[in-house]
C-alpha cells in the first residue's frame, strides 16, 4: 500500500504580516510552520501505515524553503520520503495545485491521498475536492477519524448536525480535521534520520505542467480597514438613535 | 542558520522543544514548583523523544550530537520550568553524558540504553555535607577489597538522588578518594539502586528555587562494588570531573539563558498592556531600560554560550575559562533580568501567575550549583593569568 500526504508550509497565524510596498504580497521574512492540518493529515498517514504496512510519500509544492517543512514536519515525524515540486508561491491557485497532486498520483500510484481539510493561510478548502474530481476518485472530507477495511476506507466525518460515517472505495482522497488525532512531536532520531531521506526535486516540467497559469489570481493585498473606536451612549435611546441613523441596522 | 542554529538538525531541535514545552512543560511547572516534587511522567516523556541522551553516540541509543543541541534543549526547556530542567541536567548532562565520555564500551552497553531510554533515572555524586567548591576535600573514601572496592561516607546536594520522598533514584556516578591527596586522589564509581548500604538519607526539603528537582543527601555504609563499575582507571577521576563540568557550566548557563528569555518577553508584552497615567508602561524612560538593558544582556550572554558550544568537543579537556565564564556571567545575569521582570509586572511580578517570580527564585541556583561564582572567578583568574595578551 501506498499513501500519499501533502505537507504545506503557512505563515504562522501568531506572526504579524506586513504586505509588500505595491501590494502584490506579504513580506517573506515571517515565520513559517507546517500547516496544522497537514499536521493531522501526516499522522493519520503515519498511523494507517503502521497498520497496514505502507509506503508513505510527503509533498510540499513551493520555492526551495518548503524542503524544510517537508523534512521536519513531515519526514523527521516518520514518512518515508517527500517530493517537492518547486514553483513560484505567487503563481499557485486551488486549481493548480490540485493539478500537480494529480500529476504526482499518475506518477506515484498511491491507493490514498490525505491532505489537510484546508491551510490556515489561505483557508480556501479546494485542494482536496478539486484533486478528487480530476482523478474521478471518491473522496471523504473533514475525516475525524479513518480506518481502513478491506479495499475501502471508513471515514467518520463532522457535519454541521454531528457525524457522518462513509465508506469510500480505494482508492480515494481523504482531508483531515483538527480532531482526528494528536500529531506527534518529531523525536530527536527522527530529525536525526530525516536529512537521511531521499527527497525528490521536481519542476512543473517533469510533470508536462510547465505553462499552466492558475486560475485565481491575487490582484492585490491590503490590511483589513482598521475599526474605529467604540463610544458610550448615555442611555437606551441614544442607542436606538445611533444604530438606526449611524450604523443603520435598525 | 546562524549561530544559534548552525544546522536545520539544530533549528528543527529548537522547534521541535519549543513545542513540546508549550504543550507539556509550561502547564504543569507551577505545580511541581508548589508542591516541590518531580514530575517523572514528564521526564518519560522527554526520554521518548530522544532527548536524555542527546550527546550519546547512536549505537547506545542516544541522538549523537553536540554541545550546541544540548546547549539549545536547556535553553527552551529552562524557559518554562528551570526545576524540571535541573533534574534533565543531572540525568542528561552529569550521568549520561558522563558515562558516554568517560566509561568503557562495556559500561555504555549496559546502561546507557536504559538512561537514555528514561528507564532508569541517574545522577552525578560529587559535593558532600563538608565540602562542595573544595572538591579535593571530600571524605567519601573507597577502599579496595580482592577485586571490589568498598564505599564509605555521605554525598550532599545530589540532584535526583530520590525521586520521591522516600525512593532512591537508580544509578550514579559517585566520586570518592581513593588514597593520597592532589590530583591523583580521585576514581569515579557506578552505584545502583539495590546495592546493600547503599540508601537515601534524606530528601532535602523548603528549597527556595529549582523545587522541581529533588535534591537528597545520599549514604554509603560499606558499599561494596565490583571492579567493573569503576569508570576509567583509578586516581584518574579528577579529569573526567573536569572534562564533565566543563559540559555542565555550558549547560546550566543555557539554563540562565531560558530563565532570561522568558522574563524578556514578560516584560515586553505586559509592558506593552499595562496602562499607567494614561498610556502604556513602556513609554516611560524607567521601565524603556529595564527592557532595553534586559534583551541587551540576554543577547551577550547568548552569544558568549553559543560560541562557547561551538568551540566544545564533547572528549575535550581544557576550555574552562570560558566553561566557567559563561555560568559566571549568565547567572548573575538571569537573576538580574528575572528581578527586573518583576520590577516592570509590580504587584503582579510578585505572584506566581506571571512565572518570573519563580524564574527569580530558580535563577539564584545557578550563582551556586555546578560552582559558585566565587569558584568560577577563582578558575578564571588563574587560568588567565599567562595570557596578558588576548586574542
Ligand atoms: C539545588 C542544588 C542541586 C545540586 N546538585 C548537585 C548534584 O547533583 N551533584 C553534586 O555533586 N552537587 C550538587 N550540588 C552542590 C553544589 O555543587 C554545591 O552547593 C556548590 O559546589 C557549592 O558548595 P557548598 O554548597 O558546599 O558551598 P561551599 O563550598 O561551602 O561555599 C560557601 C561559600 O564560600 C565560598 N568559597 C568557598 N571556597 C572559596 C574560595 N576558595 N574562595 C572564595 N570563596 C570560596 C563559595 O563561593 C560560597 O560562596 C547542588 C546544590 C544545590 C543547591
Ligand atoms: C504583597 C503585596 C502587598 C500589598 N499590600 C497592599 C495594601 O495593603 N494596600 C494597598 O493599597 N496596596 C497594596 N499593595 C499594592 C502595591 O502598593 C502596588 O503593587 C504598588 O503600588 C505598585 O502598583 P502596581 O502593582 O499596580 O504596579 P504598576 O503601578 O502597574 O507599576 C508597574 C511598573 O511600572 C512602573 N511605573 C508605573 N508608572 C510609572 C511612571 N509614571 N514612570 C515610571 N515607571 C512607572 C512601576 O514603577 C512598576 O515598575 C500590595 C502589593 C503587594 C505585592
Amino acid at each position: 500500500m501506498k499513501i500519499l500526504v501533502t505537507a504545506k508550509r503557512v505563515t504562522d497565524p501568531n506572526a504579524k504580516l506586513v504586505i509588500d510596498d505595491d501590494g502584490s504580497w506579504i513580506d517573506d521574512d515571517v515565520e513559517y510552520i507546517l500547516n496544522p492540518f497537514c499536521e493531522n493529515a501526516v499522522e493519520c498517514a503515519l498511523q494507517l501505515a503502521a497498520d497496514h504496512d505502507a509506503e508513505t510519500i510527503a509533498v510540499g509544492i513551493g520555492d526551495e524553503e518548503v524542503q524544510r517543512y517537508i523534512r521536519q514536519g513531515a519526514l523527521a515525524r516518520g514518512i518515508d520520503r517527500g517530493i517537492h515540486v518547486e514553483a513560484d508561491e505567487q503563481e499557485l491557485d486551488s486549481d493548480l495545485i490540485a493539478k500537480i497532486l494529480k500529476a504526482l498520483v499518475e506518477k506515484e500510484s498511491p491507493d490514498l491521498v490525505v491532505l489537510g481539510k484546508q491551510a490556515v493561510d489561505g483557508d480556501s478548502n479546494q485542494v482536496g475536492q478539486l484533486l478528487a474530481e480530476m482523478l474521478g476518485w471518491p473522496q471523504a472530507t473533514f475525516a475525524s477519524d479513518v480506518k481502513i477495511e478491506g479495499d475501502e476506507v471508513i471515514v467518520t466525518r463532522e457535519v454541521d448536525g454531528g457525524l457522518e460515517k462513509l465508506a469510500v472505495t480505494l482508492p480515494a482522497v481523504i482531508t483531515a480535521d483538527l480532531r482526528l488525532n494528536d500529531p506527534r512531536y518529531a523525536s530527536l532520531a527522527g530529525i536525526m534520520k530525516a536529512k537521511r531521506k531521499p527527497l525528490e526535486e521536481l519542476e512543473l516540467d517533469d510533470l508536462d505542467l510547465d505553462g499552466e497559469e492558475p486560475k485565481v489570481r491575487v490582484v492585490k493585498l491590503h490590511e483589513p480597514t482598521g475599526r474605529s473606536a467604540g463610544v458610550f451612549v448615555a442611555d437606551v435611546d441614544e442607542l436606538i438613535l445611533k444604530l438606526t441613523t449611524e450604523a443603520r441596522v435598525l | 542558520m546562524d549561530l544559534f542554529n548552525p544546522t536545520e538538525e539544530h533549528l528543527a531541535l529548537r522547534e521541535m522543544v519549543r513545542d513540546f514545552v508549550e504543550k507539556e512543560v509550561d502547564p504543569q511547572a507551577e505545580h511541581h514548583d508548589r508542591e516541590e516534587s518531580f514530575n517523572i511522567e514528564l521526564f518519560r516523556k522527554v526520554g521518548a523523544l530522544g532527548l536524555l541522551g542527546i550527546t550519546v553516540d547512536e549505537r547506545w541509543g542516544g541522538a549523537g550530537m553536540d554541545a550546541t543541541a544540548a546547549v539549545i534543549v536547556h535553553e527552551e526547556l529552562s524557559a518554562a520550568d528551570p526545576g524540571f530542567c535541573l533534574a534533565f541536567l543531572a540525568h542528561s548532562m552529569l550521568f549520561v553524558n558522563n558515562l558516554s565520555v568517560n566509561g568503557n564500551d562495556e559500561q555504555r552497553a549496559r546502561l546507557l540504553p536504559d538512561v537514555c531510554s528514561g528507564k532508569k533515572i541517574g545522577g552525578m555524586c560529587m559535593s558532600e555535607p563538608g565540602a562542595g567548591t573544595d572538591v579535593l576535600g571530600m571524605r567519601t573514601t573507597a577502599v579496595q577489597d580482592g577485586e571490589d572496592w568498598i564505599l564509605n561516607g555521605a554525598k550532599m546536594w545530589i540532584t535526583n538522588g530520590a525521586v520521591s520522598d522516600t525512593e532512591l533514584g537508580d544509578v550514579f556516578l559517585v566520586y570518592a578518594n581513593t588514597g593520597g591527596t592532589g590530583g591523583k586522589s580521585l576514581s569515579l564509581f557506578l552505584v545502583e539502586k539495590g546495592m546493600a548500604g547503599f540508601r537515601l538519607g534524606q530528601k532535602i526539603k523548603g528549597k527556595l528555587g529549582v523545587r522541581a528537582s529533588t535534591t537528597a543527601e545520599l549514604v554509603f555504609d560499606n558499599v561494596r562494588v565490583p571492579a567493573c563499575n569503576v569508570v576509567g582507571t583509578q586516581g584518574n577521576a579528577v579529569r573526567s570531573m573536569m572534562r564533565n563540568l566543563e559540559i555542565e557550566r555550558l549547560t546550566l548557563a543555557a539554563m540562565s539563558l531560558g530563565i532570561a528569555r522568558r522574563s524578556v518577553e514578560v516584560m515586553i508584552r505586559y509592558a506593552n498592556e499595562r496602562q499607567a497615567f494614561g498610556q502604556p508602561l513602556n513609554r516611560f524612560g524607567q521601565i524603556q531600560r529595564h527592557i532595553a538593558e534586559s534583551y541587551a544582556e540576554y543577547m551577550a550572554g547568548r552569544c558568549y554560550v553559543y560560541n562557547t558550544a561551538q568551540n566544545l568537543a564533547l572528549d575535550s579537556f581544557g576550555n574552562r575559562t570560558d566553561s566557567d565564564g559563561v555560568k559566571l556571567y549568565c547567572s548573575t545575569m538571569g537573576k538580574n533580568v528575572a528581578d527586573r521582570a518583576i520590577q516592570v509586572l509590580g504587584g503582579y511580578g510578585y505572584v506566581a501567575e506571571y512565572q518570573v517570580e519563580r524564574l527569580w527564585r530558580d535563577a539564584k541556583l545557578l550563582e551556586i550549583g555546578g560552582g559558585t561564582n566565587e569558584a568560577h572567578q577563582k578558575n578564571m583568574t588563574r587560568d588567565l593569568v599567562g595570557r596578558t595578551i588576548l586574542r
